[in-house]
């Protein structure tokens, strides 16, 4: 029960200004950039990782939603999709973990990794039914690569949220 | 009202946020007559804006990246890499040559074909300009298979531009920004290419699936389709010139929605997962670029000078003919060659009778010169026994006459 608190005890992450342009931008170069390199085995996606850590860690609903969305226009903008596909995915999921974030102390690794494969899932998901039922494309997906991103993602989440808590301000 | 608004503003903010997007997505799908939704292949001003800002602000650390990759490999290429260089060039050179005349010899074929498409009114569009690029990144979403070039419309650059690489065809430039360009690859699901199978001349339209394999659609099950069987580029799509290699077929698998057509599965020559320099068709014509036209002038004539090599050759050995006496007379007819006038002073030499002809005595022994082991060729045992049957020694029959000896193996086989 240590991980359940109230609002008011759970504090607000704070961070450079900088790191809130830096980072998003960094996974959206990478994101783009990498699996040129991987070619086929991209399983990760940096942009709903950063989504995800701000989220969680700034607490506020409103900022993970303006987040998410934005993280997700960009990534439809790269592709020839339309736009709006991924902004509304992870704009839901930028919701949900700042939500989550408020009423559950996230610090513990675990609960973060399990989040973050939770929110993986949840985003493919919704991305599939904006496509075939909201929209009503012709669109092909494979459920085990959705599986592998949301695996990635949380190996992802190990490495590079212990590197992102070193940086935020403390008092 | 204001306690309202405080106490569900996360909420608000959701829908507000996920509404505006819903009104987007509405903004660029769009339903046909047939009742089924579909994208614009051309984006709206206020979706191409977004799409020029997030790539705007991608596309110079890319080219960073890239250019810092690029970097590393040339200098590994141009300083350290440099062992057998001379040997592959010798190689080349080899390869060129034999290319030359190859060309030079398919050359009256296509002239030919050239003079019956006239007469047909059909005209062929030859490659006429190309310009090379550098893919520098990709969509980075596994469903969207798109990558960008490091040029765009200010190198000249427009939609619908056909890009491939000296192996085979990798797609089409789909948008096109200033100083980048968006290529949508033949393995998209949203990709369509004609294509022809080369030996079956079966048509399609190539395409991917979710999985980023290319495929050959809507194909009625036919028999002849193998894998291995070579896919060109059928020219009707205004995109892909005709007769660029496409790949090999790889398997071919029954249509899951309908039962009488099938899917052809198909690798790829070009490696699409691995792309680094390409190559834009800029220009397409119905003659040859002038580039195109100097190799062809450049197999001609290295094929003249190969023949005239060729006639001094056959020159040189008639008159060497001349000079030295032969056994075999092209004037004479074959009864009268001068290998078979007894008159010859030097007539053609007979190994002498061996006075003694053992099992390596040519002609003595035919099973072992057949290959037969040792003992098939020995006398039975049981032979030598008395009261035995007799049976005939192969042997003995050979002393007697060679010529009678038992036929070679493969005689008797026949016999």
């Amino acid at each position: 029960m240590a991980v359940l608190g109230s609002t008011t005890y759970l504090e607000q992450r704070r961070y450079p200004k900088l790191l809130y342009v830096v980072a998003p931008l960094a996974a959206l170069v990478l994101q783009a950039w990498l699996p040129r390199v991987v070619g086929q085995y991209a399983w990760f996606d940096l942009p709903l990782v950063i989504t995800v850590y701000f989220a969680l860690g700034r607490r506020s609903p409103v900022q993970g939603t303006i987040m998410g969305m934005i993280m997700g226009v960009f990534e439809d903008a790269l592709t020839h999709r339309p736009i709006g596909i991924n902004g509304i995915a992870k704009t839901v999921v930028g919701f949900l973990a700042a939500s989550v974030g408020v009423r559950i102390a996230v610090e513990n690794q675990t609960i973060r990794l399990l989040l973050n494969f939770l929110l993986s899932l949840l985003s493919s998901a919704i991305v599939v039914f904006v496509y075939r039922f909201l929209l009503g494309l012709d669109y092909q997906w494979q459920w085990f690569t959705e599986l592998f991103s949301a695996i990635g993602n949380s190996l992802i989440a190990m490495v590079l949220f212990p590197v992102l808590d070193r940086l935020q301000i403390r008092d | 009202m204001e306690s309202f608004f405080t106490r569900y503003r996360n909420l608000i903010v959701l829908l507000t946020i996920l509404m505006v997007q819903i009104i987007g997505l509405a903004v660029q799908v769009r339903r046909t007559n047939e009742g089924r939704s579909t994208i614009d292949a051309r984006d709206p001003a206020s979706v191409r804006l977004i799409r020029l800002w997030a790539e705007g602000l991608v596309a110079p650390p890319e080219k960073i990246a890239h250019s810092s990759k690029m970097g590393l490999g040339w200098m590994w290429q141009n300083y350290v890499d440099l062992r057998h260089v001379r040997e592959e060039n010798a190689q080349l050179q080899e390869q060129v040559d034999r290319l030359r005349l190859a060309q030079a010899s398919l050359l009256e074929d296509a002239r030919q074909g050239q003079r019956l498409q006239a007469m047909l009114d059909f005209q062929h569009r030859y490659i006429y300009s190309t310009l090379a690029a550098q893919a520098i990144g990709s969509s980075g979403n596994l469903q969207s298979h798109v990558f960008y070039l490091d040029k765009g419309s200010n190198a000249g650059l427009k939609p619908d531009m056909a890009v491939i690489t000296a192996d085979g065809i990798v797609g089409k430039v789909r948008d096109v920004f200033p100083s980048t360009a968006q290529v949508l690859m033949i393995n998209d699901q949203t990709s369509g290419a004609g294509v022809i199978l080369e030996t079956t001349r079966i048509r399609g339209i190539l395409t991917g699936n979710a999985s980023g394999q290319l495929e050959i659609v809507g194909i009625l099950a036919d028999e002849r389709i193998k894998p291995g069987e070579k896919v060109l580029t059928a020219g009707g799509d205004l995109v892909y010139p005709r007769g660029l290699p496409v790949g090999v077929v790889d398997k071919v698998v029954r249509d899951p929605d309908r039962d009488a057509f099938i899917d052809v599965m198909i690798k790829p020559f070009a490696r699409l997962d691995r792309l680094d320099e390409v190559l834009v068709i800029t220009n397409m014509q119905t003659r040859l670029s002038p580039q195109d036209q100097q190799d062809i002038a450049t197999s001609e004539a290295v094929k003249g000078e190969e023949a005239e090599a060729i006639k001094d050759q056959l020159k040189a050995s008639e008159i060497m003919a001349e000079h030295l006496p032969g056994l075999i007379d092209p004037t004479l007819p074959p009864d009268q060659q001068p290998m078979l006038d007894n008159s010859n002073p030097t007539p053609v030499a007979h190994p002498p009778q061996a006075l003694h002809p053992d099992r390596f005595t040519p002609g003595v022994n035919a099973a072992a010169t057949a290959g037969t082991s040792p003992a098939q060729s020995e006398p039975q045992p049981d032979a030598s026994k008395p009261g035995a049957p007799s049976t005939t020694k192969p042997s003995v029959k050979t002393r007697s006459n060679p010529g009678a000896a038992s036929p070679p193996a493969g005689t008797q086989r026949d016999q």
